[in-house]
């Protein structure tokens, strides 16, 4: 007899109740989480939104005069990029992947919590820091990828781009921190019986979309970090007559930028993935195939970039090579819409608008998607890249298919999510006239772009055949803006006066419809045992498939009465925090300093940050009050969820210091004058990577005498590593300051600049190390390390080892290897 | 239909080709001038073959998914509440085969022409007798530097028929050179030379605009190619390359208007041979001769040249022209010794 839900001895308070407003401050509930993300996505959408109506307004007409070329350029700019970082990333991952990724898994919460809260909290600080603009120094207004040179400060003065740059900084930052512990939760938190061949398919993607996250975003953190310098520090990394070349942004900015559109992609398939199963009541089409669709979407996702730079001139070998690419990552795509229409094929249709919006993104899509394929084709690309040609693609694939994937996942979740249902009446008024006013506004920009319509251009001439089509799109914003009045109309009454949701209103497929709507903080009484895709179908009709169906379909109840009711006393939540709050305050106070020149501000920011980061690591001192239910074992096979957080860091780590030297690599011989690499000092460079290497042995030392509980060498062993790592940074400092009074400072020339950086944050990362290493040594001293807590000496361990794999990678190219000629 | 070569194709494919062309030239270019579907050069040409080529594939791929959409949703499949479900159905090996290779020989019939138009596009080495051409571009403004000396802004002429090499550098940003209808649009990047190879195959005047991003008055970068037969680019060539036109002693105003120049600002940015030496704006030799001005922002007339001189932030913002603030009278000679020099 299949398994049933038991029911609960009394009501239980759902995850909205209770605890007030310091409630809300301090939650770490990833539900609670979720909805902060969702009200500032919101928020922010709304600005977005006005902002392109305004465009569109500036476009009605010829040489119209509604807004200034100033206020257009920072509205072409802040539309993208509060759409794409404050709104459709943050409703993807940290609204919903946040909500339903512990509910899909069968798990109560994820496993970070507190560095889900600094998520959302450094995600708010830095929509905040990207607005600051109207208050002061203006908008930015480069464009949402903000191109060098451009961007340097002699081209763009003033604070605008500044904010542009800390506020992305920031928002990577908190979108790097989820992709870890989405990652982790995934691998370590599934429920017994849940393989990977049996979670739902939207944790699959964003299981993948994490790694891409992990992956990609790095390379934006590199190339805003020189910008960054460029226009704080007078270094010229992107400046052609130092040697320089404007393109280096381009490259990492798209090495990034390709990625994250399928950070955006991933998750919106794996939505539809979800919603057209539940509404055909049919499995989902082909699943396997659709899981290794999603990894080779992504494998493929890191060769495509160069496309967003055919007109650049790179030759035609790289030409072709990325035409290539493109047109190959259109493959794995289509087996998705072909499966998801198979799914439909047969199917027993309920019509619902979260249906209708799932079914709308695979024909949007698809239009989207056979666009790109014009685009793959270099040479037709050239015709069609930054005109409005290009502005049709990316909108019919971003918005037809992300946000309309946001929205039915809207449509869906939401009774779960709040309790409520959404009204279907003008749940179908939103829908029909979001594809209306969609296509409206963004069919005929394809053929703007192929008469010839630049994008981004404040006005246009009257003579060139352009004005209708404008005027049509114009209507078509402003329709499309009615139906997200709508929308948000239809959230608020819901929350008023909406129809109290039933647990399973669509008679679901996966297992957050056991709980009810809305969940209890603890989501599930007991953790399910898994037997198959789809999980929460066959508990509630067995694996007989049809059969169960039919029992459904024929009036009878799918449940018997149950038996006894469950105690939930046993269960142990994380206990919230004022720390994640606090970090982000003292983050935004760092940036904000920085920008406005009140570095009083930084270092009290900076003291802040550090002093949050030091207290959260004591908060909970038993490992265990943060801990996730012991019910069941980790799906990682033991490995401490916090090993893997670091190992994922690490990964991340891996190409942020790759895009580091490889940037070293292409500029050290491009100086026009100054020194180059025969200024170092090998001997005594090779004197300090001995000690550092020495380091982590004492490192290993102090690991094991942790392990073994001997606790006089595990001081002195950890004693000795923070002494070795403080001896290779006095070494450091005595050689930049060497360099400095031989003529080399940090602006001095291309190679001086890169050496500097890439050295320099290399020596940052040893710092934190020291002082990380240094607070476990307080600990031990104190009596407060020992053997129970071996597991954060190793977690430092593993962090120390990977700094000093790196500085002999470091060492050997940029010190040995310059000895050898060309190299 | 198998492709073998580029000369043979089947008697439909034929037919199809000509019915798209036939509906693209209906968009015609005088409607639009900066459409890129009526190309004037080999390269526009073998851009807009490869277009028409995806084009067809992608009709055919939208065709199939509508198609099997609406079979699905409408024909297909039950609703709830009616019979049972069809099929719980949830894989086809033959399907997924099917729908994988599909669309990956597909990609081979558009990837082929891809790769032979980008080699051919790009050529190593300047065609032979190839025109080179420096183009600079500034915010906001371009730069036409001939092989033989003539300098001018904005306007671009070059003789049909015969193989052109742009060769492309950039003043201070990052732009982009467009003229749709001469083919596909090449970045303009700082610290490198990009090339731009074609053969402008129909005489007439085309205009183009900067395509990538490049501040406040991006949208105001225009300019206008103008192909000439040979003997009239030889000709253009000629007067491009002589000193400014003599004012005619008749022309009193524009006699006036040279005194009022020669004593302004003007000549700290802009040349005139003889007259002037600067070069941080446009050339204004043969300004007389040009059919627009401010970067083929405004008609080239009285009117606008002096409204522009008042006051160019009003028509270009950004732009590094300061205002000149001249009485009606001079204002009047000197537009009027600049319209003089054809």
């Amino acid at each position: 007899m299949a398994a049933q839900p038991k029911p609960l001895p009394v009501h239980q308070p759902s995850y909205l109740e209770g605890g007030g407003i310091v409630g809300w401050l301090t939650t770490i509930d990833h539900k609670r989480v979720a909805v902060m993300y969702l009200a500032s996505a919101l928020f922010f959408m709304a600005f977005g939104g006005i902002e392109a109506m305004a465009i569109r307004v500036q476009l009605w007409g010829p040489d119209n005069h509604a807004l200034s070329a100033a206020t257009y350029n920072a509205f072409f700019t802040m539309h993208g990029t509060t759409m794409i970082f404050l709104v459709v990333m943050p409703l993807l991952l940290g609204f919903l992947g946040n909500f339903l990724i512990p509910l899909q898994i069968g798990a109560r919460d994820v496993a970070f919590p507190r560095l889900n809260a600094l998520s959302f909290w450094l995600a708010l600080i830095a929509g905040i820091l990207l607005h600051l603009g109207w208050i002061r120094g203006g908008l930015p207004d480069a464009g949402w990828f903000g191109y060098a040179n451009l961007t340097e400060r002699y081209f763009t003065p003033g604070l605008a781009i500044d904010w542009w740059v800390i506020g992305l900084l920031v928002s990577g930052t908190s979108t790097v921190l989820t992709g870890l512990n989405f990652l982790t939760t995934i691998i370590a938190m599934r429920a017994p019986g849940m393989t990977y061949m049996r979670m739902p398919m939207f944790i699959w993607s964003l299981l993948v979309t994490s790694i891409l996250i992990l992956i990609a975003f790095p390379a934006l953190t590199i190339g805003l970090i020189f910008l960054l310098f460029d226009r704080f520090f007078d270094t010229h990394f992107y400046i052609a007559s130092a040697g320089a070349t404007p393109i280096l942004w381009q490259h990492l900015f798209w090495l990034f930028g390709h990625p994250e559109v399928y950070i955006m992609a991933l998750p919106a398939f794996g939505i539809i993935s979800e919603v057209v199963p539940t509404f055909s009541r049919k499995p989902l089409f082909g699943y396997p195939m659709m899981a290794y669709s999603i990894c080779l979407i992504a494998f493929l996702s890191y060769g495509v970039w160069g496309h967003h730079m055919f007109a650049t001139g790179m030759g035609p070998v790289a030409d072709s090579a990325f035409a290539i690419t493109s047109m190959l990552i259109a493959i794995p795509t289509g087996v998705k819409i072909f499966s998801w229409i198979a799914t439909v094929w047969g199917g027993s249709l309920r019509m619902t608008t979260a249906f209708y919006f799932a079914l709308g993104m695979v024909l949007e899509f698809t239009i989207g998607g056979l666009s790109g394929i014009m685009h793959a084709s270099a040479p037709v690309d050239l015709q069609q890249t930054d005109s409005y040609f290009v502005v049709a693609h990316f909108h019919y694939v971003l918005f037809g298919g992300a946000m309309f994937a946001i929205l039915s996942a809207f449509y869906y979740w939401w009774p779960k999510i709040s309790g409520r249902m959404l009204g279907e009446r003008i749940g179908k008024w939103h829908f029909w006239l979001t594809i209306v006013g969609f296509n409206l506004t963004f069919f005929p920009m394809h053929f703007l772009g192929m008469w010839g319509m630049p994008r981004r251009t404040y006005t246009y001439a009257a003579d060139m055949g352009w004005t209708h089509l404008n005027r049509l799109e114009t209507v078509g914003a402003f329709i499309l803006g009615f139906a997200f009045l709508l929308f948000y109309i239809n959230i608020f009454k819901s929350l008023i006066s909406g129809e109290r949701a039933p647990a399973d209103p669509w008679d679901g497929r996966s297992l957050e419809w056991s709980t009810p709507s809305p969940p209890p903080a603890y989501n599930f009484a007991t953790i399910p045992q898994i037997r198959g895709r789809d999980a929460w179908w066959i508990l509630k009709y067995g694996r007989a498939g049809s059969r169960g169906v039919a029992a459904y379909m024929s009036g009878q109840a799918p449940s018997p009465p149950p038996s006894e009711p469950v105690s939930v006393e046993h269960i142990h939540m994380p206990a919230p925090s004022i720390f994640p709050l606090v970090l982000s305050l003292g983050v935004g106070m760092m940036g904000l300093g920085l920008i406005i020149d009140w570095y009083r501000i930084v270092i009290m920011g900076a003291l802040v940050v550090v002093l949050s980061v030091i207290g959260m690591g004591f908060e909970y001192p038993d490992y265990g009050q943060e801990s996730h239910d012991p019910e069941h074992a980790p799906s990682s096979g033991g490995i401490d969820v916090r090993k893997i957080g670091v190992w994922s860091f690490i990964g991340s780590e891996c190409v942020f210091f790759a895009s580091l030297i490889s940037t070293f690599i292409v500029y050290k011989a491009r100086s026009v004058s100054g020194p180059g690499p025969e200024i170092l000092n090998i001997p005594l460079t090779s004197l300090s990577t001995f000690i550092l290497l020495m380091s982590s042995l004492l490192m290993v030392l102090a690991l094991a005498a942790t392990q073994r509980g001997d606790k006089r060498w595990e001081r002195i062993w950890l004693g000795g590593t923070v002494l070795f790592g403080l001896i290779f940074l006095c070494g450091q400092a005595y050689e930049f300051t060497s360099f400095v009074h031989e003529g080399m400072g940090l602006t001095t020339n291309l190679f001086s600049q890169s050496f500097f950086v890439l050295v320099g944050f290399h020596g940052a990362h040893v710092a934190i190390g020291v002082i990380w290493l240094s607070v476990l040594l307080v600990a031990a001293i104190t009596g407060n390390l020992g053997k129970s807590r071996a597991t954060s000496v190793e977690l430092a361990g593993l962090y120390w080892h990977f700094v000093d794999v790196v500085w002999i990678i470091i060492f050997t190219l940029v010190y040995l290897m310059q000895a050898v000629p060309g190299a | 239909m198998i492709r073998r070569g580029s000369n043979r194709y089947s008697v439909a494919s034929v037919a199809m080709r000509v019915a798209i062309a036939l509906a693209i030239a209906g968009c015609s270019d005088t409607d639009r001038p900066m459409t890129t579907l009526a190309p004037k050069s080999d390269l526009a040409q073998w851009i807009q073959n490869l277009f028409i080529e995806v084009t067809l594939w992608d009709a055919l791929v939208f065709a199939i998914v509508v198609v099997a959409f609406i079979l699905a949703l409408f024909v297909f499949s039950t609703r709830v509440g009616e019979a049972a479900p069809a099929s719980t159905a949830s894989s086809d090996l033959g399907l997924e085969i099917a729908w994988t290779l599909g669309p990956v020989l597909i990609l081979l019939m558009i990837s082929v022409p891809t790769i032979r138009t980008i080699f051919r596009s790009q050529p190593a080495v300047p065609p032979a007798g190839a025109l080179v051409i420096k183009v600079v571009a500034h915010q906001w403004w371009w730069e036409f530097d001939y092989p033989d000396g003539a300098k001018t802004g904005n306007e671009l002429h070059i003789p049909v028929n015969r193989p052109i090499r742009l060769s492309l550098e950039s003043a201070d940003i990052i732009h982009s050179f467009w003229v749709p209808q001469l083919g596909g649009k090449r970045d303009v990047v700082p610290g490198q030379i990009n090339e731009l190879t074609f053969v402008a195959t129909v005489v007439g005047m085309y205009p183009g605009q900067c395509a990538e991003f490049c501040g406040l008055s991006h949208a105001n970068m225009r300019f206008r190619t103008f192909v000439d037969s040979p003997e009239d680019f030889a000709k253009w060539d000629r007067d491009q390359l002589a000193g400014p036109v003599a004012t005619p002693t008749s022309n009193q105003l524009a006699s006036d208007g040279a005194k009022v120049f020669a004593d302004s600002p003007c000549t700290t940015c802009h040349m005139i041979q003889g007259v002037s030496k600067g070069y941080i704006g446009p050339d204004l030799t043969h300004f007389g001769g040009r059919t627009t001005l401010a970067a083929g922002v405004l008609q080239n007339t009285p009117a606008n040249v002096a409204k522009w001189i008042e006051d160019p932030q009003a028509i270009k913002p950004g732009a590094n022209m300061p205002p000149l603030l001249l009485p009606g009278p001079k204002l009047n000679a000197l537009v009027a010794y600049l319209e003089s020099l054809k």
